[in-house]
């Protein structure tokens, strides 16, 4: 069964004290105050660091029903799958195909111009080793691997399992430069850097965005993040979950404190939307009993207001659409008619109902998006 | 108590039954579902659902809302089972019913009354988890290649009487021009609609022709109930029930009767169409979605109810947020039972309760909807027929668990 309460969903017994506590709970209302207990905190990073199986369950149904070509899905899913409804594999589909366009438009906009991708939050997102496998040429003959350097921040939690998978497999280590020793260690240690991974074209930084301060020095391992190169940030249901001080913090030491002005930089959000109608609520109460609180539903709720924030940003362009027009008008007819055929989907009501409660949002400064505004004018002819 | 009023305790209280008894029972409502034609003639007045889901709390729900059987007739037009979390319990009780009172609930089938739909759905594997093989799911979906394909509801009026659980309060009669009449789950009216004013419930004006306008629809008097047809026309006229809608290959309610419905769920044809299409905002026919079933618009509603001298299709099969939905003319009306639509939608849900035409001493005008039957009654002007009064109760989804133990509240998925 797929939508049954699945073995990540935490004992929600443990989590009876925090019904009704509702948004300002977890990490606080502002900035970087803290909650109100050690133990509390801990429970909700947990959870939101369980969040990210879910959508590696999610990746991975897509994935073996059709929708997606994604072959490390399987990879970093703990346990059995599970075969998601069809609504949520079409979802995944779509935010998926949307985040991925806009990122081929950025890389191939001058394609030997060096470029760099910061997934915050990534996870056990696999978008680098399927950008490394088969990213096509630019004459359409064949693949190339784009000059890029990617890096994914996460909280040691998920980066540690994640490296773990990495370096015991074949499938990944050939994808990073130079090609990474494969770990035969059944435990840790033995390696240097167990904790880390830092190759010529990838980095995993096990950090906890909540404490990046403009006033302390930036981590040690941010010496990789090359400050001049055309920059893409991206946040997949990422900072949705922090308050949105904190937030707004993360994405601004990037933005004002950490790159200079002079860099191009990008940045894309998938994030819920919505909160208050009748499918919002449901939502949002759904997800509290399950200890999630998406502390910027409130304040980034509607397109307009992501625009609004990406100005905020520092951003000069901004786009965004919600799921429904991603799949009405980024999906092409032909494409369209291959993903309806690989399941009945009974749940067209239902379908448009979800799709239309999330977004994907982008803005950008500097030179080199004209793909992105291309793709912006075609969500914006209403 | 006999084994089978045991069974629907248990079931009441939301405890699956031993498997020979399932298939015991299944094995009864096959019998009496054989004998059924596809489209069974049922007499207001009678309670028309909507989606079920699973939603077994919220069955229970509709039970207080609308009233218990036998007290009620209920017609409940298909997918019962699926999405929700006790398809299992909700389609045997149902069917339970059926067996232990034949004559007041009617169970047509719907598109995941299937083989196949329940295996992707959710009803399967719940079979499954709850008896550890498949066998109940096989003695399900073999009652489903029984159910009918749809119903016909005679000798509805075109009045409204007081809610029958206005007991307590002073009964005030409703108005004879009240045609639509929206009540809340506490028995509280919140809106009527009077026949002149139906106007207000269309979706878009008509076109090409006028719907029923007050000066051709005198106030109903008892005897002299009339509509648009004069008083020849007594009643609220015949109203078809089916899950989804129209087909392209049938243009009479005889030929639903033609088809040969004992069987699975087909991918396309009549009988598909029947349980797949969905009316939309378009004319003539488009192509679904949903991958099965067709699109049908105004004109086709108007032409088959004009043709089959019926006043209105009931049909379910698509969420609505507000419990129901009248379209075309109200030609057409979407009824939508499941609340809260698999824990995550929001909507609250409806039953339509449809009374009985007491004006001609209980003699039902068999305007059955056979072809030609009583065409001669049809208004010559094309003026759809005015359809029969409509009491719509609303309702909420119940309180998730009565014990409020969380660990029972099923996970809606998100994207995360």
């Amino acid at each position: 069964m797929s939508i049954m309460a699945a073995p990540q969903i935490p004992n929600l017994n443990s989590l009876r004290n925090l019904r009704g506590a509702g948004r300002g709970r977890g990490w606080g209302t502002g900035g970087f105050s803290g909650p109100s207990s050690e133990e509390d905190k801990i429970v909700h990073d947990r959870i939101v660091q369980q969040t990210d199986q879910d959508a590696s369950v999610s990746r991975l149904s897509a994935v073996e029903v059709g929708y997606l070509n994604d072959p490390f899905a399987k990879y970093f899913v703990r346990g059995e799958g599970q075969r998601r409804y069809p609504i949520i594999n079409r979802g995944t589909y779509v935010r998926t195909q949307a985040i991925d366009n806009l990122v081929d438009q950025f890389l191939s906009h001058e394609p030997s111009q060096k470029k760099q991708i910061i997934s915050l939050g990534a996870g056990s997102d696999t978008r680098f080793f399927r950008l490394m496998s088969a990213h096509p040429r630019a004459n359409g003959i064949g693949y190339e691997r784009p000059n890029l350097m990617y890096h994914e921040i996460d909280f040691p939690a998920n980066t540690i399992e994640k490296i773990d998978s990495i370096k015991k497999l074949s499938e990944f280590v050939r994808h990073v430069e130079p090609p990474l020793r494969l770990s035969h260690s059944s435990g840790r240690g033995g390696l240097d850097n167990e904790d880390t991974i830092d190759a010529d074209n990838y980095h995993v930084h096990p950090i906890d965005l909540r404490t990046l301060d403009p006033s302390r020095p930036p981590p040690r391992s941010f010496e990789h993040i090359e400050k001049d190169l055309p920059t893409l940030i991206m946040s997949e249901c990422c900072l949705c979950y922090l308050a949105p001080a904190a937030a707004d913090a993360v994405a601004l030491y990037f933005t004002q404190h950490f790159f200079p002005s002079t860099t191009p930089l990008g940045f894309i959000l998938y994030e819920p939307m919505k909160p208050n109608d009748s499918f919002g609520k449901v939502m949002v109460s759904n997800l509290a009993i399950r200890g999630i609180v998406l502390q910027t539903l409130q304040k980034y709720g509607s397109l307009e207001a992501q625009a609004a924030r990406m100005r905020a940003y520092g951003f000069k362009g901004s786009g965004g659409a919600d799921v429904n027009e991603l799949w009405n008008k980024g999906v092409d007819e032909k494409e369209k008619e291959r993903v309806a055929g690989l399941e009945m989907v009974d749940e067209v009501e239902e379908w448009e109902l979800l799709a239309g409660h999330y977004c994907v949002a982008w803005g950008w400064r500097g030179e080199g998006w004209d793909g992105w505004q291309h793709v912006t004018r075609q969500f914006s002819d209403k | 108590m006999s084994d089978l009023d045991k069974a629907i305790s248990e079931l009441r209280a939301c405890k699956i039954i031993p498997e020979p008894q399932v298939r015991e029972i299944c094995h009864k409502a096959r019998e009496l579902l054989i004998e059924e034609a596809n489209v069974v003639q049922v007499d207001a007045p009678v309670t028309i659902c909507g989606d079920i889901h699973g939603q077994f709390h919220d069955l229970m729900e509709l039970f207080r809302v609308g009233g218990d059987i036998p007290d009620t007739n209920y017609l409940f037009m298909g997918d019962f089972v699926d999405r929700g979390f006790y398809s299992l319990e909700s389609f045997l009780l149902l069917l339970c019913l059926k067996v232990r009172y034949p004559d007041r609930i009617t169970l047509i089938r719907g598109n995941h009354e299937s083989r196949q739909i329940t295996t992707v759905y959710g009803f399967y594997d719940e079979c499954l988890r709850k008896y550890g093989s498949a066998n109940v799911w096989r003695y399900c979906c073999d009652v489903f290649d029984y159910l009918a394909l749809g119903a016909i509801v005679l000798g509805t009026s075109s009045t409204l009487e007081p809610s029958f659980m206005d007991h307590s309060q002073a009964i005030e009669p409703v108005d004879n021009d009240v045609e639509i009449e929206i009540m809340n789950s506490r028995n509280e009216v919140t809106a009527r609609f009077p026949r002149s004013r139906r106007r207000l419930f269309e979706s878009e004006a008509l076109n090409s022709s006028q719907p029923g306008t007050p000066s051709k629809i005198g106030p109903s008097g008892t005897g002299a109930t009339s509509d648009a047809g004069g008083s020849l026309q007594s009643g609220g006229g015949a109203v078809l029930c089916v899950h989804g809608g129209l087909s392209p290959l049938i243009d009479s309610v005889d030929k639903i009767r033609l088809l040969d419905r004992k069987q699975e769920v087909p991918h396309e044809g009549a009988m598909c169409d029947l349980l797949w299409s969905d009316p939309d905002e378009i004319d003539g026919w488009g192509l679904s979605p949903r991958g099965a079933g067709f699109l049908f618009g105004s004109d086709i509603v108007k032409r088959f109810n004009h043709l089959n001298d019926l006043s209105l299709i009931a049909r379910a099969h698509q969420l609505v947020m507000e419990g129901f939905k009248e379209m075309f003319d109200s030609s057409i009306v979407t009824v939508w039972s499941a609340p809260n639509y698999c824990y995550r939608c929001g909507n609250v849900a409806a039953i339509l309760e449809l009374g009985e035409d007491t004006s001609q001493g209980g003699v039902i005008s068999r305007s059955n909807g056979d072809a030609g039957r009583s065409l001669q009654l049809l208004p010559s002007n094309g003026i759809p027929r005015s359809g029969p009064g409509r009491r719509y109760r609303v309702f909420d989804a119940a309180p998730q668990d009565p014990r409020g133990m969380p660990a029972k509240k099923p996970v809606a998925d998100y994207f995360l």
